[in-house]
């Protein structure tokens, strides 16, 4: 460990750390744009510049390049550094075009907070400025305006380091500089391009996704975990503040998930996730099962309990798939109530779609349901020749979650089906039982690595939807009274 | 007279550049006498002890730049010759390269000699043709002649050479934005920490030099660096080779010892004010450094020390007279533009800085100025000062305030009139 002093305040920080990193790990500001912790210092941005007193008189340098030496004593705030801040925010606005009331990153700008913090001043330029291609597109995804870009080249290295694409890169130079996407690469096939968005310090790369949808103080954001796939990568998902829910705009629309961004998680993700957590809205906004169906006719959800726990206390042969997008929870919750009645197996509630990056050594895994670790360690998995788990003498089998194997399943067999979506497979089923999705209640998923972490529920289900919890106890009730009140006949 | 030489020492013929020419007039005999009689330190230690400093524009000690490496520490050496002479004002290096290539190319092999350098590079500036060619063939002679490659001269000591052409870029003249071109990306310099001797090149210890640097250790090995101090001043031994343009009468590249007066180098070399114009101001090393005003100039030698005093620089020894009667609101506007188009992008306070102070500098030009923006010019040009990544920011606000600190009333005039204080002709003395 060395000691050096951030304003007289003495900070500890590990050999070979810069002051930037210092500081940022002791609590100390430095206001940066370029400087990233997890990608390579360009020291661009010259924002971070500070002050180092020293014998022979005071020097300066950007804190994010600076070394740190045992007893230096660097000056973040000195009148000599704010001076240099606000003829860099000056440099940095020159050709910006300050259109923060039409720009989707406001309100969640570094630009916006630096300007407001350390210059807050008119720009003094007289002439006009410089103007470069607006709505350009990176991509189906991403669209550029580089009027907005201020080339810190957080981007590029992104995609050099992080993704390993290489996709992006710098065309002409001084302030023609452009970011472009390389002429043989395609930045729609990098699976991790939306990083770009969150990383972009201004509003130049924008989600076409999210463009104009929301201001994002309009939006609240509820911590949650990507079920794409077994990495469980840490994501907020961001909804509609409940008092900006606007009666002009449609249910759906005040209800939806309006974009989904990476939170920070070390031990899993770090800052990052890929466009599949992006894209969640897509598996989570399905059409919905909103009702139990019993026979395919909609019907209350105690008379369906009632239906499945006729049907489950009769069954000789009664075999479980076991969902593995079921929480910790919820799995505990089904081992304890009904797992004794049942034969029970885990299957793959979701397969790889066509296209999709099935593995890579930055965060994406083969397994693309979000439980599998904790499903396994209770139930043994589904074979993949499902019939050898299913023998033809089965007569029940209870299919918790989606992707169940519905033609491994005896003709004879009836089918109860607890389920979130609206899917063809649903006919099969006897007994339909709506259970609440992810974004709808609270729960934790066990990684691959055994890690858990949780999630909360952004908003309340319908009142037909059930937990899948509450499902299994109030079916556990009803099964045990069904059998005492045969036992009682039998008696 | 300008006093002794050490590159313009032989006629120039059709021939005089190649190989044979060369080694009638004592090429090669100092990297002969290096691989036989001495150690590679031996050779640092008679670069430092000649005190030859470089002729980039940094007048950085080239001993002390070799002293750094650390021979047999592990990892590959590079040294890299900086041909890439693109300051505004400067063709020194264009003549060593054009006509005497060979002392060149026997500079390097010391150069690799002394620094365990395996592998060496000629970043050279794209737009010069002659220039490539010639150094081309000499080094196709060179190999041929066994200088280059395996068991030089018969001994252990093998160098191979690449000759690296640009693209036209002007910071790629910067060392470390040249070895970023060498590595096949775009010219962008680098941060220090670390320097280029300890991460340069595929970040390994690299040495860059200028053409001119290079081409004096030949004759610092063959002769001994204390023969090398007798010539010019002992703070700045040697000669320097000035390309010197603008309103003389016999523009050119010409050697001088250092410590030469420049009244002297002006009435003599330069041929005398044009048309007997009466001298106004020389922008004394390339645009990047702080013009000087002829009541400056004209008293002082044209030596580093010197220089510094008059509070200029030597620089790249580019060197532009300019005559009474131009219009330096007109010279910034050049400047500035120059500037703004070679900014690579990189850092904030050069990429927004240049175009703001073309921006202004045209404005004025066109009878658009604000008085306001005398203050502005100088603000921008304080905002580049160290701020910046490399020294292309800082150098155009040395040269800008160094114009607005001498000639302030030409802008004023300027600006308060829409016009300017000459009408663009040189004035010419009766």
């Amino acid at each position: 460990m060395v000691e050096f002093f951030i304003d007289g305040v003495p900070v500890q920080a590990e050999r070979g750390q810069t002051v930037m990193q210092a500081a940022v790990a002791s609590g100390h500001t430095i206001p940066y744009f370029c400087w990233h912790p997890q990608l390579s210092t360009p020291g661009n941005c010259r924002i971070c510049m500070v002050e180092v007193e020293a014998e022979g008189g005071a020097w300066f340098d950007i804190s994010c390049n600076m070394p740190v030496t045992a007893g230096m004593r660097v000056l973040t705030d000195s009148e000599k550094v704010r001076e240099l801040r606000r003829d860099t925010m000056q440099m940095i606005t020159l050709n910006h075009p300050v259109d923060c009331g039409i720009c989707n990153k406001s309100g969640e700008c570094m630009l916006q907070d630096h300007h407001f913090a350390y210059n807050g001043m008119p720009s003094l330029s007289r002439d006009p400025k410089q103007h470069a291609t607006k709505f350009h597109d990176l991509s189906d995804r991403i669209m550029l305006d580089n009027e907005r870009c201020i080339m810190c080249s957080r981007c590029v290295r992104f995609t050099a380091e992080v993704s390993k694409s290489n996709a992006l890169g710098v065309q002409h130079r001084g302030d023609h500089s452009l970011i472009r996407c390389a002429a043989d690469v395609n930045f729609d096939d990098d699976p991790y391009s939306d990083n770009v968005i969150d990383i972009c310090p201004v509003g130049a790369l924008l989600s076409r996704d999210l463009l104009d949808h929301a201001r994002v103080w309009y939006l609240k954001a509820t911590p949650s975990v990507c079920p794409g796939c077994e990495r469980g990568c840490s994501i907020n998902i961001w909804t509609r503040k409940t008092e900006w829910t606007l009666r002009s705009l449609d249910q759906r629309l005040n209800n939806r998930i309006d974009r989904i961004t990476p939170l920070e998680n070390p031990a899993v993700n770090g800052p990052w996730v890929c466009n599949k957590a992006r894209d969640l809205a897509a598996i989570f906004e399905r059409p919905r099962v909103t009702h139990p169906l019993v026979g395919g006719q909609e019907t209350s959800v105690a008379s369906a309990i009632e239906a499945a726990a006729a049907l489950i206390a009769a069954a000789r042969h009664p075999v479980a798939l076991v969902s593995n997008w079921g929480s910790n929870e919820e799995l505990a919750a089904f081992h304890a109530t009904l797992a004794p009645s049942f034969q029970n197996f885990v299957k793959h509630d979701w397969q790889p779609q066509p296209g999709e990056r099935l593995e890579d050594d930055v965060l994406i895994k083969a397994d693309k349901n979000p439980n599998s670790y904790a499903a396994r360690a209770i139930f043994p998995l589904l074979p993949s020749d499902a019939s050898s788990a299913i023998p033809l003498s089965t007569d029940l089998v209870f299919v918790w979650g989606e992707g169940a194997p519905m033609h491994a399943i005896p003709e004879s067999a009836q089918v109860v089906l607890l389920t979130s979506y609206a899917l063809p497979e649903n006919t099969r089923a006897h007994v339909v039982l709506p259970i609440s999705i992810q974004t709808e209640r609270a729960g934790h998923y066990t990684n691959f690595a055994g890690t858990s972490t949780g999630f909360s529920a952004c908003g309340p289900a319908v009142a037909t939807v059930s937990d899948a919890e509450r499902l299994f106890e109030r079916l556990f009730a009803a099964v045990s009274s069904v059998q005492a009140i045969m036992t009682a006949g039998v008696r | 007279m300008s006093g002794q030489r050490v590159f313009m020492d032989f006629p120039i013929t059709a021939t005089s550049h190649t190989l044979a020419d060369y080694r009638a007039r004592g090429g090669y005999e100092a990297i002969g006498k290096a691989l036989r009689e001495m150690q590679p330190e031996q050779v640092t230690k008679e670069v430092a002890t000649a005190g030859v400093l470089g002729h980039g524009g940094a007048a950085f000690p080239a001993g002390r730049k070799w002293g750094v490496i650390t021979l047999n520490d592990g990892q590959p050496h590079y040294l890299c010759m900086n041909a890439d002479e693109g300051e505004p004002g400067t063709f020194k290096d264009r003549w060593l390269l054009e006509h005497t290539p060979h002392l060149l190319l026997e500079g390097m092999l010391l150069g690799a000699y002394a620094l365990q350098a395996r592998h060496t590079f000629v970043y050279i500036r794209g737009e010069f043709d002659l220039a490539y060619r010639r150094l081309a063939d000499a080094l196709e002679e060179a190999y041929a002649a066994g200088l280059f490659g395996e068991q030089i001269l018969g001994t252990d000591f093998a160098c191979d050479l690449v000759i690296y052409r640009g693209a036209g870029s002007y910071v790629c003249g910067e060392a470390s934005a040249m070895l970023t071109s060498l590595e096949g990306k775009k010219g962008y310099p680098r941060n220090r920490p670390p320097r280029l001797t300890v991460a340069g090149l595929y970040q390994k210890p690299t040495v860059v030099n200028n053409v001119e640097t290079i081409a004096n250790v030949p004759y610092i090995v063959k002769h001994g660096s204390a023969r090398f101090r007798e010539i010019g001043t002992p703070k700045s031994p040697g000669t320097q080779l000035l390309s010197v343009s603008g309103h003389i009468n016999t523009p050119g590249v010409y050697e001088v010892e250092y410590g030469y007066p420049f009244a002297d180098f002006l009435a003599n070399e330069c041929g005398g004010m044009l048309r007997g114009a009466t001298l106004k101001c020389v922008i004394p090393g390339g645009i990047s450094t702080k013009v000087l005003t002829a009541a400056d100039i004209m008293p002082i030698t044209m030596d580093h020390q010197a220089f510094l005093a008059a509070g200029s620089q030597i620089g790249s020894q580019g060197m532009i007279i300019v005559a009474e009667g131009t219009c330096m609101v007109s010279l910034l506007q050049v400047m500035t533009r120059f500037y703004h188009h070679e900014s690579c992008g990189q850092c904030t306070p050069c990429r927004e800085g240049m175009g703001w102070l073309e921006k202004i500098s045209n404005r004025i030009v066109a009878g658009r100025g604000a008085p306001s923006d005398i203050e502005r010019l100088y603000q921008i040009s304080r905002a580049n000062d160290g701020t910046t990544i490399c020294g292309l920011g800082d150098a155009a606000g040395y040269a800008t305030v160094g114009i607005l600190d001498k000639y302030r009333e030409e802008f004023e005039y300027y600006i308060a009139n829409g016009r300017s204080m000459y009408d663009g002709r040189v004035e010419v003395a009766v």
